[in-house]
């Protein structure tokens, strides 16, 4: 008996609002545009053939779609580390919005991440020199995560000041 | 012939392999012996890390139900089979050196590598000298372990999420901290590592997801991810604050729990989302790693995730200390907050159009307005920014975002205070049981018995859930009538939810409610009976004084079945449509009072329509709570004072 009136509340709870996020999913897999398939990030990793911001919902919450994407023992993604100039892209790729956000407000714990995984010296002068060039890393809604991903990049080496030694 | 030559020589190069088996190394049979004779196979440490569990008739059984956890083949249920087995894979020969395959399957490691938690346990517990064991490769193992560098231990809880069936509890896992002290190094956070417990979820069948989920039938794995993605699963997307719990962990346990989860990511569990679920398996890790500490004992029958955190704090000590990472929703609210009138008025005119103008605001100020009109958009539009296309939502954020960046103004950190009293493990226990007496208009004199599995209601005491959402499962009530002698099940919803937002300009959500279960209906169209009702309606709330005064207005729709009703045409069933109006008034954490008022049309069914009013008065000290109800209805009025407890 406790097992059929638990399936029936769950059953009851999912139907209207798993549609939802089902609709939700659709609407993100497979397409491309400001989430593109960079390397080794989101594209890459084993979510079968979704593409997308879908990886951000990944499968780590219940009842979200996923199949072991992240699981241990089998390893992670394309990714192994995190460092160096692969982890800035995986980092960014899944990061953007807010990353697009910290930039034009010229601070916040994305731009911190940033400095630190560029080894970089300081994430003031990174903060503002990445807000200076907003226009040239974002300059519209719909640039790619790579040419976003390679703008940043291009920023932090060009400005020698930033000592951002893991860049080369 | 040939058949019965080809048997014999089967059978004779068997014989000549096992006689070719080299006996067992005199280290090993040392090890062995000494294992027996300390009885290891019952120490705690080892139960728990094998997480056997004592079994209703008897005996041990292991959780682990993927193949490849056990070395003994009947480990799953003998511990001191399992933990020789394991002595003796220790000594498996190393294989050559190879190159590390992705695709070999998890329970092909050598032994060593599999399960480096109980190798370092039993070396503490034997002495072992490693140097007499050979000495296996573990790429895969060392890489894991580079990857998440873990010094310390931080366990995150995701507050509720009415809005997705699964999480509407919340949700824990744990994070493997890169730093000693976390809270030092705020924006390394993100790259730490995730670990967590959930349902490998393999079906968009949503009944078979909800039947699955139930059964078991769900493999639960464990999974490990850079922080960031949950931060914006849940923070961005979701709108879900995070309440990280940093653990007091020596620097052992925390490498023993690396270590142990590794071996746990080898396999998979039965899921269950109730019971066996991501506070059961985080907790379980958890203990495997320090045995000092009692956390699955603090459990209930249901394992809800706000009740992982509170067996946190039944070990004192553990919990060195709490952070809250605001939702993008909790970070909007903040920056509105803060602003002066002007900025506000230049908030609502950049909430209108990205480009309005904002004449007379100094730089700093104008910054203000843009940081909060951007966090007002990434909340109010997070799914449309998350979609790949451009959307109208999109190209506001990237005008406003372009507007800001000409401010040369650096933004300061948002720092939001932690609120005491939303913490989650200040919250009232979920299960809630009451009695009641007192008196209706047409049965006279009443005894009610109240009881509810989970989780809170909008009347509750406030304390640790979310002000204005209500999830209810299981409530029940039981109604004797003295002068007739006679008992009732008043009342069994399945379950409850009402989630109520504060509708503005800045917030516009809607709210909603649904339930489904059994009611007893009280007009002409079928006096007393106890029918399946299934409701759902959708409406506006506004709050007044914070969270003080809430008022709402819905539209509702009700199905109710019973044999004896006269409902549609005549039929069993009958529909039900009408406005509702509610109001709620609370006194800080110690008083709320709760009226509602409904009417119903009730089409092609006599009477044509009905109505309810009800008025929830309740005190609350500390587990109890004294409260006094009055509700009136087309057949009678009743009134009642009672007393619950919460447990």
């Amino acid at each position: 008996m406790r097992r059929v009136l638990v399936a029936l509340f769950v059953m009851g709870l999912s139907i209207s609002t798993y549609a939802e996020a089902k609709s939700t999913e659709a609407a993100i897999r497979g397409t491309k545009g400001r989430y593109g398939d960079a390397g080794c990030g989101l594209g890459s990793m084993a979510f079968g053939d979704q593409q997308g911001a879908i990886q951000i919902l990944a499968a780590t919450t219940n009842g979200t779609f996923g199949n072991q994407t992240f699981g241990i023992t089998t390893g992670t993604s394309n990714c192994s580390g995190l460092s160096g100039a692969q982890a800035t892209r995986l980092f960014i790729e899944v990061n953007r919005e807010a990353l697009a956000k910290d930039i034009s407000r010229g601070s916040g714990e994305t731009i911190g991440t940033l400095t630190w995984l560029n080894g970089c010296t300081d994430s003031n002068s990174v903060g503002a020199t990445l807000q200076k060039n907003f226009s040239a890393i974002f300059p519209s809604e719909s640039v790619s995560t790579d040419a976003v991903t390679e703008a940043v990049i291009k920023t932090l080496k060009d400005e020698k000041m930033l000592a951002c030694q893991n860049l080369g | 012939m040939t058949r019965l030559a080809a048997l014999l020589l089967g059978a004779a190069l068997a014989s000549t392999a096992a006689a070719a088996e080299p006996a067992p190394p005199p280290y090993l049979s040392e090890l062995l012996a000494a294992a027996r004779a300390r009885h290891l196979a019952d120490a705690l440490a080892w139960r728990r890390l094998v997480h056997y569990r004592a079994k209703l008739l008897g005996g041990v059984e292991a959780a682990a139900d993927g193949p490849g956890f056990y070395l003994a083949p009947g480990g799953k249920t003998d511990p001191a089979a399992e933990l020789e087995a394991t002595l003796t894979g220790f000594f498996a020969p190393a294989a050559p050196a190879a190159p590390p395959a992705p695709a070999t399957p998890p329970a092909r490691q050598h032994p060593q590598c599999q399960f480096p938690a109980r190798l370092a346990w039993l070396s503490g517990e034997l002495g072992i000298d490693r140097s007499r064991l050979p000495a296996p490769a573990c790429p895969r193992l060392d890489e894991f372990r580079a990857r998440v560098q873990a010094r310390s231990v931080t366990l995150v809880f995701s507050s509720y999420y009415l809005n997705n069936p699964a999480s509407a509890f919340g949700h824990t896992f744990l994070r493997l901290n890169k730093t000693a002290a976390p809270e030092a190094a705020k924006h390394f956070q993100l790259l730490d590592f995730g670990v967590d417990y959930a349902a490998t979820v393999d079906t968009g069948n949503v009944l078979l997801y909800a039947v699955k989920g139930l059964t078991g039938l769900f493999h639960g794995n464990w999974n490990h991810y850079p922080y960031f993605y949950k931060v914006r699963e849940y923070a961005d997307y979701e709108s879900r604050d995070l309440w990280e719990y940093d653990l007091a962990l020596t620097p052992a346990e925390t490498e023993l729990l690396v270590a142990h989860l590794w071996e746990l990511g080898s396999t998979w569990f039965d899921y269950y989302y109730l019971t066996e679920n991501c506070s059961q398996g985080v907790l379980g890790a958890l203990e495997a790693a320090a045995p000092r500490l009692e956390l699955l004992r603090h459990l209930g029958l249901i394992v809800l995730p706000a009740d992982t955190v509170k067996a946190l704090f039944e070990n004192p000590g553990l919990v060195r200390a709490v952070h809250f990472r605001p939702s993008i929703r909790t970070q909007f609210l903040a920056r509105a907050g803060a602003l002066s009138s002007r900025e506000r008025g230049a908030l609502r005119a950049l909430i209108g159009s990205p480009a309005a103008p904002t004449p007379g605001l100094a730089p700093p100020e104008e910054a203000r307005a843009l940081d909060a009109a951007l966090d007002w958009v990434d909340f109010v539009h997070a799914k449309e920014l998350l979609d790949a296309r451009v959307t109208p939502a999109a190209d506001v954020k990237q005008r406003l975002m372009a507007r800001r960046s000409t401010v040369p103004v650096q933004s300061q950190e948002l720092v939001i205070p932690l609120a005491a009293s939303q913490q989650p493990q200040l919250g009232h226990g979920s299960l809630r049981m009451g009695v009641a007496g007192g008196a209706s208009s047409r049965a006279g004199p009443l005894a009610v018995y109240d009881f509810r599995l989970a989780l809170h209601d909008l009347a509750d005491p406030p304390t640790g859930y979310p002000a204005l959402a209500q999830i209810e499962f299981l409530p029940v009530r039981v109604r004797y009538e003295p002068r007739h002698d006679a008992l009732h099940l008043e009342r069994a919803l399945v379950v409850d939810v009402f989630s109520l937002s504060d509708f503005s300009r800045f917030d516009p959500h809607v709210t909603w409610r649904a339930g489904f279960g059994a009611d007893t209906i009280r007009d002409a169209g079928c006096p007393g009976c106890l029918a399946g009702v299934a409701q759902l309606g959708g409406g506006l709330a506004q709050s007044f004084l914070g969270d003080a005064v809430t008022a709402y207005a819905l539209t509702d729709a009700e199905l109710a079945a019973a044999p004896d009703l006269r409902g549609l045409d005549g039929r069993a069933a009958r529909l039900a449509l009408g406005p509702s109006a509610g109001l709620r008034l609370r006194a800080g954490e110690r008083a709320s009072l709760l009226g509602e008022a409904g009417w119903r049309y009730l089409p092609w069914a006599a009477p044509r329509s009905t109505f309810d009013l009800r008025l929830t008065g309740r005190l609350h000290l500390r587990r109890t709570s004294l409260w006094l109800e009055i509700a009136r209805r087309p057949i009678e009025t009743e009134a009642l004072l009672g007393v619950s407890l919460f447990l």
